[in-house]
């Protein structure tokens, strides 16, 4: 029983001290991994932010961009090139989004919505295999996939600049819902779709626009995810991941996102290595759910998240 | 004009309270029963009975736990699979322990087992509410198929990592295992999945029943009347849980025959959810109709294709499928929100109706 | 300003009660008394507090200071349905009505705290189940009956027009035979005709199940027809407490609330 108590509670962090270059290689790639979670949460903040849509197929979304980046090039299109096309089609996705999907369900409740995203999910996931093929995918942005060793610690290049990308986009996007007057209204949709139509704010507009937008992000964190581990249907699995990063994080908040996947991400790592190998490993199927379980027990709105007042 | 209540008064509360008070209904229902219990055995060939019906009865039953944890109570959950999972391995510990005790004592006793861990976690339900109770309830989905997979004592340490439903009779019948026939299997199922519709139409339409929806509509008015939230979101979990446990015993002893932790995996969760929204969220028929649409049209898609002399590749027929599953998913939540129910019901006033156009 | 005659203990006693949320003193320490028997009227500019008073005596939120009696104890810190079990029911400003449910359901729902039932039975829909089951639906529709509502029992709250949920509210709220029934403004959104048969409601109930009541009015004529004594609030302390017509002249309520009349 002690032994166990010890197992537990003391020997990993023995563990995690005794070897320090490696507890931080560790870190460094639970930290990567989470911002790699983040940049998919952060298409779902920017969905839910605009039009209170809990998009959950922006997993597939992330999965359709690589497959037609990858698909183009594979077919000799240039890099830069490709990046255009694939835009211009998440572009005309996001209309075709809005048109079939979204306007005729304007107003109706949360689930409705949130069912309907898994159904768009099926969808794409047909399309895309049928369009592209379901084969795993490599795919080659430049950037190649090894480390380079700082201070005695391994750091890996690709997730560098996935890091330094997140970076940028939340900055942009942080800026952007904040300081500006489209940002604002898209705050304003996001709380009440009758309201803001009743001031004249353009909603398909606006809609369209988001979901662009969350295609741009879908399009990078299919590049980063792609080039980390080829492009592969697992890919679409990662929405569900995304969920204990929004709950951590707040579904609103855009710092929120990338401080909740930073969590998840090396929360996750931490327990695969540490206690994993006490009960068999495999525990980051699980972890991040119940991290976020746990979490919600204290901070039934996540970190950064609006606390819901009902007003009786 | 065959529809017509005209002429059917209520005297009582009690004919008025009734589940079927209209009397077309009445007959209507009872011969569908006649029809379910004799004529199908009869009639039915082991391909429909065992590809159709029985799935079909069995993801009834789950559905039906569902929608009484997400139609009435409003507690949504992800963490179908798993429930499902717990009832399965549940019964397959018991049965082996216990051979002598009968099957269908086994699986109502998984089905208190699997209550017992949806009450766990649902405990969460009272400071976490909406889409967050969904999350929590995936911790419950990941977790519990993780731990069936980790510890082989679930699987009485199968090398395979598989349990497999030991042959059990019922008053000499076979009921499981691989002698028992599908008519056999398909009985037993409709005979369990119709008992507890019925228990759960008269908790629906009683005080639990109120309760449910109360805190559902409005959880606040719901304590100013006296409902006790806790104890009323639990007993909701309980119940749901032991449904779900029942259903997913059913799916491994009379269905499957033998499952591993990827029979109840993530996929089935939201495909019982598929089936209580697009069959009525708040509707014990919506239920059974979510239930026969989601099993039928794999059926039909796989089918069509021959029938009309165009055969696919099975690649591009798994990829129409899922495009067309995903299309209906939309076309339906857009066309009718509350379901095949609702349609039902609409169906019906516009036979009151008939001949005349309204 | 007392009745004439000496009551007996008070149904229902604020003493001090104040509630803050954060800087916000949304009561200051208000102490007041509602007979049993009586209609009360509690008034005030919008922000007063009267709400708040309502949900602090309904259990919703805790006072920061003070206590509440009811029928002479202490019952200062209980959770809402606690309250409920008092005797004690409400309506609410924004019509809380179970919108899923049809009406009959709704006024039901009323009726839970006096159910008591086996789970076992109620699941066999069987004999005691479905006798009490029965003969609630029976009270119910004495209910029903009193507030003209015959034609929509089996309607959705959700598509009645505001008028007719408000009564389906009040009829939830007299399923729990309450001995105290708070109304947050019933007559709100209602017109003149829709009015006058609340204000004949309102008096029925006070006198036919001799309930106490205490509501929330904005419009004056139907305080100073219905009510017995009229409570004020402004900024989260009372004003004022006395009969309709000395409250009416009284110049801290007219200065805060009332107005003057313009020549």
């Amino acid at each position: 029983m002690l032994e166990a108590l010890y197992a537990v509670f003391v020997g990993p962090f023995r563990d995690m001290i005794g070897a320090p270059s490696f507890l931080i290689e560790v870190v460094i790639g639970g930290l990567a991994a989470g911002l790699m979670y983040s940049l998919v949460a952060l298409g779902f903040v920017l969905i839910y932010k605009a039009s209170g849509v809990f998009n959950f197929a922006q997993g597939v979304m992330v999965l359709f961009a690589a497959l037609t980046l990858v698909g183009l090039m594979e077919r000799g299109v240039p890099m830069l090139v490709a990046l255009a096309l694939t835009m211009a089609v998440m572009v005309a996705l996001a209309f075709v989004i809005e048109r079939v999907v979204l306007r005729p369900l304007v107003n109706q409740e949360q689930i409705i919505l949130f069912m309907a995203t898994i159904g768009l999910n099926f969808f794409l996931e047909g399309f895309g295999e049928l369009v592209w093929g379901s084969n795993v995918k490599k795919l080659d942005v430049g950037i190649p996939d090894s480390s380079f060793t700082v201070a005695g610690v391994q750091v890996n290049r690709l997730e560098l600049t996935a890091a330094i990308t997140a970076a940028v986009l939340v900055a942009i996007m942080a800026v952007f819902f904040q300081r500006t007057r489209v940002g604002r209204a898209l705050r304003a949709v996001a709380d009440d779709h009758e309201a803001a139509l009743s001031i004249g704010i353009p909603l398909n507009t606006i809609w369209i626009t988001v979901w662009s937008a969350a295609g741009l992000v879908a399009i990078v964190a299919g590049i980063m995810w792609g080039a980390k581990s080829g492009v592969q249907f697992s890919l679409s699995l990662i929405a569900l991941k995304a969920l204990p990063v929004l709950i951590l994080g707040g579904f609103t908040s855009v710092p929120g996102a990338v401080a909740g996947g930073l969590i998840i991400g090396l929360g996750e790592k931490l327990a695969e290595v540490y206690w994993g190998p006490l009960v068999g490993g495999a525990i980051e199927n699980w972890f991040a759910y119940v991290l976020a379980l746990a979490f919600l027990l204290f901070r039934p709105q996540g970190l950064f998240g609006e606390r819901i007042i009902e007003r009786v | 004009m065959f529809y017509r209540e005209a002429g059917q008064f209520k005297s009582t509360y009690a004919s008025d309270q009734a589940i079927f008070p209209i009397r077309q209904d009445r007959i209507v229902v009872a011969a569908a029963l006649v029809a379910a219990v004799v004529g199908v055995p009869l009639v039915a060939d082991e391909y429909w009975l065992q590809a159709v019906l029985i799935p079909f009865l069995i993801y009834s039953f789950a559905a039906l736990g569902l929608n009484l944890l997400t139609g009435y109570a409003g507690q949504v959950s992800l963490g179908t699979g798993g429930f499902m999972a717990v009832g399965a391995y549940s019964a397959f510990k018991i049965t082996s322990a216990f051979p002598g005790v009968p099957i269908v004592l086994v699986f109502l006793l998984a089905g208190l087992v699997t209550a017992l861990v949806g009450v766990l976690f649902g405990i969460p339900s009272l400071r976490i509410k909406g889409f967050y109770l969904a999350v929590a309830t995936l911790a419950a989905q990941f977790f519990l198929l993780w731990l069936f997979n980790k510890v082989a004592w679930f699987t009485d340490y199968a090398s395979s990592g598989t349990i497999t439903a030991p042959p059990r009779a019922v008053l000499g019948v076979m009921v499981t295992g691989p002698e028992a026939t599908a008519s056999v299997r398909y009985l037993t199922a409709l005979i369990l999945v119709g008992f507890f519709a019925i228990i759960a139409k008269n908790l629906v339409r009683g005080r639990v029943g109120r309760s449910w929806m109360a805190i559902r509509d409005r959880d606040i008015a719901a304590e100013i009347i006296g409902v006790r939230p806790l104890r009323t979101k639990l007993l909701a979990f309980a119940i749901s849980s032991f449904y779900c446990g029942v259903a997913g015993a059913e799916y491994v002893f009379l269905y499957l025959g033998s499952a591993e932790t990827l029979a109840f995996d993530i996929n089935v969760s939201f495909l019982v959810l598929f089936m209580v929204i697009i069959g009525g969220l708040g509707s014990i028929l919506g239920s059974f109709l979510g239930a026969a649409f989601i099993v039928t049209v794999p059926i039909f898609l796989t089918n069509a294709p021959h029938l009309i002399g165009v055969p696919l590749p099975v690649a591009l027929q798994k990829q129409i499928e899922l495009m067309v599953f995903g299309g209906l998913i939309i076309l339906f939540l857009i066309v009718e929100p509350n379901g095949l129910a609702r349609l039902w019901q609409i169906c019906k006033e516009k036979l009151r109706l008939w001949p005349f156009p309204y | 300003m007392r009745s004439a005659e000496a009551p007996p203990t008070p149904l229902l006693q604020v003493d001090g009660v104040s509630v803050r949320f954060g800087a916000v003193h949304a009561l200051d320490s208000v102490s007041l008394e509602i007979p049993r028997g009586e209609v009360v009227a509690i008034i005030g500019p919008n922000g007063a507090g009267k709400t708040t008073l309502l949900n602090v005596i309904s259990g919703f939120y805790h006072p920061t200071g003070g206590h509440i009696f009811f029928e002479g104890r202490d019952r200062t810190h209980l959770r809402p349905y606690d309250v409920a079990a008092l005797g004690i029911a409400r309506t609410f400003q924004n019509v809380a009505l179970f919108k899923g449910m049809s009406v009959l359901d709704n006024i039901m729902t009323g009726r839970l705290l006096k159910m008591r039932g086996s789970f076992l039975l109620d699941a066999l829909y069987w004999g005691p189940a479905m006798k009490q089951e029965l003969e609630h639906r029976a009270f119910v529709e004495q209910i029903i009956d009193f507030l003209e509502i015959e034609a929509i029992r089996k309607t959705p709250a959700g598509r009645l027009p505001y008028g007719l949920q408000k009564r389906v509210e009040l009829a939830r709220a007299l399923a729990a035979e309450p001995k105290l029934l708070l109304l947050d403004e019933p007559m709100a959104g209602m017109n003149v005709e829709e009015k006058e048969d609340m204000c004949r409601f309102v008096l029925g109930v006070n006198d036919e199940f001799d309930t106490t009541i205490a509501l929330i009015e904005h419009d004056m004529s139907v305080v100073m027809d219905i009510s017995d004594r009229v409570i004020a609030l402004d900024y989260g302390r009372k004003i004022a407490d006395g009969r309709p017509d000395e409250v009416r002249a009284d110049q801290a309520v007219i200065d805060a609330y009332l107005g003057v009349a313009h020549a």
